[in-house]
């Protein structure tokens, strides 16, 4: 295609398209990309939200490296991002496969289970800290069975907490992966996996090499989430825990709002912002990059 | 707290309505500025920008509020934990709200010391509201310079709560010595009974009141006080020894502890499962009503004769923004607040058992446990307020990592100091 019927297409444009279309990106520029690379510059002093900043150079992030809340903090996150993906991502996909055919109530357990996600993390959160209460649910129940060696203070105790924390993430995230799935899976070609049935493939390598590759499209998108939800929790950790117990259950973007609001190092608490950026960017351009690579 | 979880769109819509707040805000200022002159004293709008979260304190501000005559009052309550983080953005910005409720002693002059809070002196001195309170009020509420720059309406004491009908039922006393306290603690643990209170799950920060006792207790409020403002070190071994000390109290603590807040914490002692609760005296309103006149205290026995007694008694109060339009409005309305009358409404009407800063204040109609506590911080020799309130926000940070993990691993303790004084330097270094 040549340039000038382009440009007679743009200029076809009405004035008031361009109008709807500058406004939300000057918004979009001052409200999100504005502050967003303030953060970066922020990233370079020490602020504590009063005074003038003082500009120190990278000393944040050989701070950042040197502080044990930090590392835990980053260690959580990756135990975060692979627990919370990973079971929400597995949990999700065995659910849609299991309510993609029809049967009895089918519909009420897919709303059933999709029902969490309409409840903000927030309150779920507080849900779950009242599931997780010493004298709660969850202790009465293993009481009831006869497994009382297993009754925990499951948010007090950091063996467990980051782990009861996730749990209670999943629980709401599962249905919301379930529901890309199954939309995933009525697209899916129904007579390429009676075919490969009639040449003798089992229901495993049907699933494996005949749906699984129909839903690459749907993968990306639910890895994409995924990353992104998990580099960004903050709240059902905070309604929990608050990072406690003494920080065992930090994510960085708790202990990022812990220094920017709490302690007031606003230059320190954009050096973590800057890292879950970095973060964010590098899992998302690694992952579309090998996308690309195996599409070709 | 949801900043994370914003859409674009969410964002759009708040930046609307904050433009929508700030017309809106800027309407009430014309409003009022034209038609100021109404009330008796005539000092336009104020905004009084609350803290004070709990149902019964914040509705008695409201009826304050409501019955003030001076000018328009516009009451903004905001959540404890939301307002700490806001506080310093409230101060800075150009339209300040013109009085604030917050905490005398270190952490308001840190704010004075930034030039963000307005001179209120002229309320204490004269024949003004604040001039008859207490000498130790007047310099918790004086900046370096010796100017004042809070203004104290009430104060509560810290002490040992417990049930008289338990320890009835127990057939115990109330300790007058340390190794009464630790015979005591024996004696109920032996019934069955957890004998220490305590709830640091989402309020860890109460770690800090054994702590704080424990270092009156054997290194004296002076000594403390220094501690808090980084003239020693948290590994030393002052600090070790009040360490020691507590690690004794360990296997005393409910079981619980780490899980509860520090209002559920006081669910098992109104239910005779633990005994004692170490605690501020906003304590009794986490009771039921018909359990408040069994409350009684004692104050943490006397560990070392030879160090002076000291009670811990956090101030609360109100300040004035330096960067309002309305310091005239801000000084009146304070005046107000502080007035003897305001506070007796004050106190009634909240129902806590919080103590007035006025000597004004007929206090004869105040519960027993009221009177009682009343006499135990005049009889003290030293007044401290709350680690946070001596220090800082962001050093109590390091308290509550510091000590909930020693709470839960005693043994460790030579590592946890250590990684204490660490933190309490970056905090003081940045």
């Amino acid at each position: 295609m040549s340039a000038p019927p382009t440009r007679r297409r743009l200029a076809r444009v009405p004035l008031l398209v361009w109008v709807f279309l500058l406004v939300p990106l000057a918004a979009e520029l001052f409200w999100v990309f504005w502050p967003a690379a303030n953060s970066f510059s922020l990233a370079l002093t020490r602020w504590d939200g009063i005074g003038l900043a003082e500009p120190v150079g990278l000393q944040n992030f050989r701070d950042l490296a040197d502080d044990p809340i930090f590392l835990t903090a980053l260690r959580n996150n990756v135990i975060w991002v692979v627990g919370f993906g990973g079971l929400s991502v597995v949990g999700g996909l065995a659910l849609a496969v299991t309510l993609n055919r029809p049967g009895p109530f089918v519909g009420l357990y897919r709303s059933a289970i999709y029902l969490p996600m309409v409840v903000s993390l927030a309150v779920s959160g507080l849900f779950w800290r009242v599931m997780y209460a010493p004298e709660g649910p969850v202790n009465a129940a293993l009481g009831a069975l006869g497994l009382e060696s297993l009754e925990r203070q499951w948010l007090a105790d950091p063996a467990v907490a980051l782990g009861a924390v996730l749990v209670a993430a999943v629980w709401r995230q599962v249905g919301y992966i379930m529901v890309l799935y199954l939309a995933g899976l009525k697209g899916t070609d129904g007579s390429l996996e009676e075919a490969a049935a009639v040449d003798g493939a089992n229901a495993w390598q049907r699933f494996w090499r005949i749906v699984m590759p129909q839903l690459r499209g749907v993968s990306t998108v639910v890895f994409a989430v995924t990353v992104i939800d998990s580099l960004r929790t903050f709240d059902i950790v905070w309604a929990m825990t608050r990072g406690g117990p003494y920080n065992e259950t930090q994510l960085l973007s708790t202990y990022m709002f812990q220094q920017a609001f709490t302690t007031g190092n606003l230059g320190y608490a954009s050096a973590i912002a800057v890292v879950i950026f970095a973060l964010a960017i590098g899992f998302i351009i690694t992952y579309l990059a090998r996308q690309a690579r195996t599409e070709d | 707290m949801s900043e994370t979880t914003l859409t674009r769109r969410q964002l759009l819509a708040g930046g609307m309505t904050l433009g929508a707040a700030g017309l809106l805000a800027a309407c009430v200022g014309t409003t009022s500025g034209g038609g100021g002159g109404g009330g008796s004293a005539g000092t336009g709008a104020v905004t009084l920008q609350n803290s004070i979260q709990d149902a019964d304190p914040k509705a008695a501000l409201e009826a304050l509020v409501k019955a003030y005559q001076g000018g328009d009052v516009t009451l903004n309550s905001v959540a404890t934990e939301q307002f700490r983080a806001q506080l310093t953005n409230y101060l800075r910005s150009g339209d300040s709200p013109e009085v604030l409720s917050w905490y005398a002693g270190s952490v308001a002059r840190a704010y004075a010391d930034e030039g963000l809070l307005l001179d209120v002196s002229s309320l204490w001195e004269g024949d003004g509201p604040c001039a008859g309170f207490s000498d130790a009020l007047r310099s918790l509420s004086s900046d370096a310079s010796g100017a004042q720059i809070f203004v104290p309406t009430n104060y509560y004491w810290w002490s040992v709560f417990y049930k008289r009908s338990a320890f009835e039922k127990w057939g115990v006393e109330p300790p007058t010595t340390w190794d009464e306290f630790h015979a005591l603690c024996e004696n109920l643990s032996g019934q069955g009974v957890a004998p220490l209170a305590n709830g640091l799950s989402s309020t860890p920060w109460m770690a800090s009141g054994w702590f704080d006792y424990l270092d009156l207790r054997l290194n004296g409020a002076q000594y403390h006080r220094e501690l808090l403002a980084g003239e020693h070190a948290f590994n030393d071994p002052e600090v070790v020894a009040v360490m020691e000390e507590y690690k004794r109290l360990v296997p005393y603590f409910d079981k619980n502890a780490a899980s509860y807040t520090a209002q559920e914490a006081a669910t098992p002692v109104a239910q005779d499962a633990t005994a004692m609760y170490l605690v501020g005296a906003f304590v009794s309103g986490y009771f039921p009503e018909d359990q408040r006149d069994d409350l009684d205290f004692f104050s943490v026995p006397v560990i070392d004769d030879a160090v002076p007694t000291a009670e811990e008694a956090p101030t609360d109060g109100f300040f004035a923004a330096a960067r309002s339009d309305n310091h005239e409005g801000a000084l009146d309305l304070l005046a107000y607040l502080a007035s003897a009358d305001a506070q007796q409404q004050f106190i009634e009407r909240s129902r806590s058992s919080n103590l007035p800063t006025s000597p004004d204040v007929d206090t004869s109609a105040f519960s027993p446990l009221v009177q009682k506590g009343i006499a135990l911080l005049n009889d003290t020799e030293e007044i401290t307020q709350f680690f946070n309130r001596d220090s800082s926000d962001a050093l109590q940070a390091t308290a509550d990592t510091a000590l909930t993990k020693f709470l839960a691993d005693p043994d460790s303790l030579t590592s946890i100091l250590d990684e204490w004084q660490t933190a309490a330097e970056g905090v003081r270094g940045s």
